[in-house]
């Protein structure tokens, strides 16, 4: 476990790419892109059926360890309309438990898959001020507080010994942190740690703050 | 000519003025000012001029009297391989016609179809011209509009390719011309309407150009099976492939025409100039500078003499330095030399070709984007930049010069260090002996089948049973078994095997009348759209930024999203877009530009304010030396081992290989030569096997696993054409390690995969896979909603399948790929082979040796930057030099 100090408040970073907030009792996750398969099947592509179960046995094995009193989604909760299988909101819906409440600040795809009724969610636009935090789905900066955010799934590229990893992570900046990409069958989009972005990739069972020198390194010319 | 010298001081750094005004008067800056001014008036494809086309022929033997009037006033003779091909095509065979380019192989054909169609009249489409490239298509149709207006027939020859436009598009749909010039994919699409029986059932004879770029391919598959689909709606339909030399043409009309086709030679091969650029003096320690342009002086030199010269690199990033430098040597040539290469956009490069045919153009640094095309008169010459790599490749390029009347074809090698004399001295003596490179046509891949069953589920549905004995007529899916065709029937109906089926997924639906189609408007438009980028890689558009001009070297993420997106400048590998920032720059189409942003597949740059930028490292950019080159690579050193020095390269090498041979050794015909050197850095192993660069890359890491399995080592590896290096604190004891197994076929497969990451190169093969079999889609800009979520990576979906679909065939295909064509297994097998069979020479050379020292370059190369590297290797050189004997060559 890799605990960071932001704004005053102690947070976890889990490997299993999600955010805890002891004092808060809240566990946050990004991206969950719940149904992107069924979606994709939907329209024709043959994908295969289990990444999204796969993250909700992740997701189910978090809410247990940690008994969170709130669970909140940073957006992109659901992939699109097409993705709500009614098989699978119930699997998810299965989850609840009335002593956590769940809620999502919406994101761009949420905008388009709509709120499914099956989840007794509460939704609130971003940002949404919670102690020092702003929780937001899109990383933009706001005025007076910590954002917390989701939407760019970042990921870092490791090189040492010529073997190459390339591993979602955890980026924190001066006024924005980015949460990695919760959902299994999602892409990701490549950060270099600077000076003012630290980095803390998830790598199997531990979360590793990555040095400067040893991210893949791009000269400018 | 000015000979370079030994110690090249270095270059005189440009500054950022000489940069700018060279750039800003480049001839790049004109192209693309010439292509826009150019792109407006004229349409994509110039439609033949229509004169009455009412369609008909004339009869046979009125048609016969044309074209032997046509002969007599053009002063021609018919050559007796030209009647071969006509008697052929009037007695309703099929078959090949290999020659070397300029022999009239396109008229040959073309008569002969005419005259068939001429015996057998028909309304509607007659003869169908298969072409690979799009560029090559618009001057086809040409060629043959003007045979038909010189023979004064009434027949249209119309052109369709992705850049035909919908006006064109929507007259062939109401009434097709007589003869259409498409593309594979073009064709593909035609056949996915449910009309294609109906326009394409009453062809006389089809044409397939250039049938040696497309069998090796998918694309040649895709022709195959078109092809299966015509033959099944017309059981005698006449099909003819033309090619240039190839090494096995029997397997190629096979693969085109199936059994009884005829094999035509075209006996005009016209002769060949293959030489070399020798340099005044040969540094006995061989390494690629890192421009390679060391012969610049001798180059221009060349270029003076010659009224328009091709100058072919092997990659991009090659042509871009080349282009740079050949600039900055001699900047009065802006605007008379120019550069091609398959990122730039498109009008640009029909710029330079216009400016080729017209003789504008004093040079024009290339790369295989015009290996192919059609004939530049102008050009008198071409200059082979580096090591041809293969035969085929450097006969091919030869081709392209020498078409006025009364030249010959000439190429001359420039060596890119010495020892790359071999490769030239190899090729031209291959050439001579007419040992060209096979290419053999690939075996049943799923991806491509998949394709297919959708494209002809859209064309009105299709029966399970009959499609598969029409799939079984082609080559590559003569040995379909069933699990096979059942499990891609299952993969495009139920998106797997039935165990996996997915509830949720429609593509191809079966009726009740058992026929399968297409139902969903949304897939159906999906797929058609996808045919047609069978070999786009994951391209980025190249901009400039609108509004972007301001603001320096800060632009960083904000900023950038502001800007918009102005004219096209080419493309790039979106992995290559992908490892820069905002602010970072590189050097394209001729210039340095800025990133500014990426976003919706286009990246959007400025002119970059820095001096110099990184060149972009495209994917495509390897090409693997070929067996036949490498094997008289070998030959040739043999000889030297001999004491013969038969070509005036070996000649000119001749003391490099003195001291290679005294220091060490010169392999000869039936041996393998093994170096051992200690030095600080630790023990070195070298080999030479001679067999290309991916073998030894595929072999070093082979033997570097297998001997650290039985004790624990690490070793550093490099390697280039020629041979590989070992490098390891500890000495290898190479017989031993031999009597242990070292050189053993058991467990070949299994270790390599072990060692050479199999797994991350199958997930590489997956990326084209995975768009072939309809998982993944490009991005198009202004696309529609459903299409933006279905934008995913294939490396991410390859996870998933791994994961949860392990035994689909696309995951087997692409490790298959990976091993036979990535890693090339039988290769690696084969040499190891030779190692074990061969009479070892295991030599302990008192210094690093001339075939040594480049390897050892390579290695330094990838741990420091370049300026290090210039200084340290000059240093080296001159170390070495003093510890021979100091008599200068």
């Amino acid at each position: 476990m890799t605990e960071i100090l932001i704004a005053g408040e102690r947070l976890v970073l889990l490997p299993e790419r999600a955010l805890w907030w002891p004092a808060r009792a809240t566990l946050m996750v990004a991206d969950a892109h719940i149904g992107k398969g069924t979606a994709f099947r939907a329209l024709g592509v043959p994908v295969p059926a289990g990444s999204s179960d796969d993250t909700l046995a992740r997701l189910a094995g978090l809410l247990e360890r940690h008994a969170p009193r709130r669970l909140v989604f940073l957006g992109d909760l659901i992939h699109a309309r097409s993705a709500r299988e009614p098989g699978l909101m119930q699997r998810f819906a299965a989850l609840h438990s009335a002593d956590c409440d769940w809620l999502l600040v919406r994101g761009n795809h949420d905008a388009h898959a709509g709120e499914p009724p099956e989840l007794a969610l509460t939704v609130v636009d971003e940002p949404w001020a919670d102690g020092p935090f702003a929780l937001c789905h899109h990383p933009a900066p706001q005025p007076g507080r910590y954002v917390l955010a989701g939407h760019v799934h970042p990921a870092v590229r490791i090189e040492a010994g010529g073997d190459r990893l390339r591993l979602p992570c955890f980026a924190f900046g001066e006024a924005v942190g980015l949460l990695p990409a919760f959902g299994q069958f999602t892409g990701h989009a490549d950060q270099t740690p600077t000076p003012g972005l630290h980095l803390y990739a998830c790598a199997g069972e531990r979360v590793l703050a990555v040095p400067h020198s040893s991210a893949r390194r791009r000269g400018r010319a | 000519m000015t000979a370079p010298p030994s110690d090249p001081p270095a270059p005189e750094e440009p500054t950022r003025e000489d940069i700018r005004r060279v750039v800003a008067s480049s001839s790049l800056a004109r192209q693309l000012r010439a292509a826009r001014a150019r792109a407006k008036p004229s349409g994509a494809a110039p439609r033949p001029r229509r004169r009455a086309a009412d369609g008909v022929l004339p009869e046979l033997d009125k048609l016969l009297s044309r074209i032997s009037a046509l002969y007599d006033a053009r002063g021609w003779q018919a050559f007796a391989f030209q009647r071969t091909v006509w008697a052929g095509l009037a007695a309703g065979r099929s078959g090949l016609l290999h020659a070397g380019t300029g022999s009239g192989k396109t008229l040959a054909v073309w008569l002969g179809a005419l005259q068939r169609a001429a015996a057998h009249p028909a309304d509607g489409l007659q003869v169908l011209w298969i072409t690979p490239m799009r560029a090559l298509a618009a001057d086809t149709a040409l060629t043959l509009q003007h045979t038909v207006r010189d023979l004064d027939i009434g027949w249209e020859v119309g052109l369709r390719t992705s850049d035909t436009g919908s006006a064109e598009r929507a007259r062939q749909s109401r009434r097709l011309p007589q003869a259409l010039v498409t593309t594979p994919e073009s064709l593909s699409i035609m056949l996915s309407h449910a009309d294609a029986r109906e326009r394409l059932a009453g062809l006389a004879a089809v044409v397939v150009d250039e049938w040696h770029e497309l069998i090796a391919s998918k694309r040649g598959v895709q022709v195959q099976l078109a092809l299966a689909r015509l033959r099944g709606w017309n059981a005698g339909l006449p099909v003819w492939g033309l090619s240039a030399t190839l090494g096995n043409p029997d397997h190629a009309m096979q693969v085109l025409c199936g059994d009884g086709g005829l094999r035509v030679a075209g006996e005009i091969e016209r002769p060949v100039k293959l030489d070399s650029l020798i340099p005044p003096r040969i540094e006995r320690f061989p390494w690629a500078g890192h421009l390679g342009v060391r012969l610049l002086d001798a180059v221009i030199a060349e270029l003076e003499a010659s009224r328009s010269t091709l100058l072919f690199t092997n990659t991009r990033s090659q042509a871009e330095l080349w282009y740079q430098a050949l600039l900055e040597a001699r900047p009065d040539w802006a605007g008379l030399i120019a550069l091609h290469h398959g990122s730039l956009a498109r009008e640009v490069r029909e710029w330079v070709e216009a400016g080729l045919k017209d003789g504008r153009l004093r040079a024009v640094v290339c790369t295989s984007s015009l290996d192919l095309g059609v004939d530049f008169l102008p050009v008198e010459r071409v200059l082979q930049l580096g090591s041809p790599k293969g035969v085929a490749r450097l006969m091919q390029r030869a081709g392209r010069s020498g078409h006025a009347p009364g030249r010959t074809p000439h190429a001359t090698c420039v060596p890119g260090h010495g020892l790359e004399l071999i490769d030239a001295a190899g090729a031209r003596r291959a050439v001579a002996a007419g040992r060209i490179e096979p290419r053999t046509a690939p075996e049943a891949p799923v991806d491509v089948l998949a394709q297919h069953l959708v494209t002809l589920a859209l064309a009105g549905g299709f029966d399970a049973d009959a499609l598969r004995a029409e799939v079984m007529g082609c080559w590559s899916y003569r040995a379909l078994d069933d699990a096979t065709w059942a499990w891609t029937l299952d993969f495009v109906t139920r998106g797997g095997a039935a165990l996996q089926a997915y509830p949720d997924y429609r593509k191809v639906e079966r009726g009740d009348d058992g026929l399968y189609r297409v139902e969903r408007a949304d897939i159906a438009r999906r797929h058609r759209m996808q045919i047609g980028t069978i070999t786009a890689d994951s391209t980025v558009e190249v901009r400039w930024a609108k509004g972007g001009k301001a603001g320096g070297k800060a632009g960083g993420k904000t900023g950038g999203a502001a800007a918009l997106a102005g004219g096209r400048l080419g493309q790039v590998e979106e992995s290559f877009v992908g490892r820069l920032r905002p602010g970072d720059c590189f050097l394209f189409a001729g210039r340095v530009l800025e990133l500014v942003a990426v976003r919706d597949m286009q990246a959007l740059v400025r002119a970059g304010s820095a001096s110099r930028g990184t060149v972009p490292r495209w994917a495509g950019g390897r090409m693997p030396l070929s067996t036949e080159l490498a094997d008289e690579m070998r030959h040739l050193v043999a000889l030297a081992a001999g004491g013969e020095y038969p070509e005036p390269e070996l000649q000119a090498l001749r003391p490099l290989l003195e001291l290679q041979a005294r220091w060490s050794a010169l392999p000869g015909q039936d041996e393998r030569l093994v170096e051992r050197i200690a030095s600080r850095e630790g023990h070195h192993l070298f080999i030479y096997p001679f067999a290309g660069r991916p073998v030894h890359a595929g072999l070093a890491a082979l033997l570097a696993w297998r001997i650290a399995r039985r004790a624990p080592a690490t070793f550093s590896l490099s390697f280039n054409d020629y041979g590989l290096e070992l490098l390891s604190a500890r000495p290898v004891d190479w017989v031993a390690e031999v009597a242990a197994g070292l050189l053993s076929e058991d467990g070949l497969n299994a270790d390599i995969e072990h060692c050479l990451n199999a797994a991350q190169l199958a997930r590489r093969r997956f990326r084209e896979i995975a768009r072939v079999a309809g998982l993944t889609f490009q991005g198009y800009p202004g696309q529609g909603k459903s299409a933006r979520q279905l934008q995913v990576s294939s490396e991410l979906l390859f996870d998933v399948f791994t994961r949860h679909d392990p035994d689909n065939l696309l995951l087997q295909q692409a490790r298959q790929e990976a091993l036979c064509d990535e890693l090339d297994v039988a290769r690696i097998a084969r040499t190891l082979a030779e190692l074990r069979s061969a009479t070892l020479r295991l030599t302990e050379p008192p210094a690093m040796t001339p075939f040594a020292f480049p390897l050892l370059v390579a290695r330094l190369r990838e741990r420091l930057s370049t300026e290090q590297l210039s200084e340290r290797v000059a240093r080296m050189v001159a170390q070495l030099e003093r510890a021979c004997d100091g008599v200068r060559p």
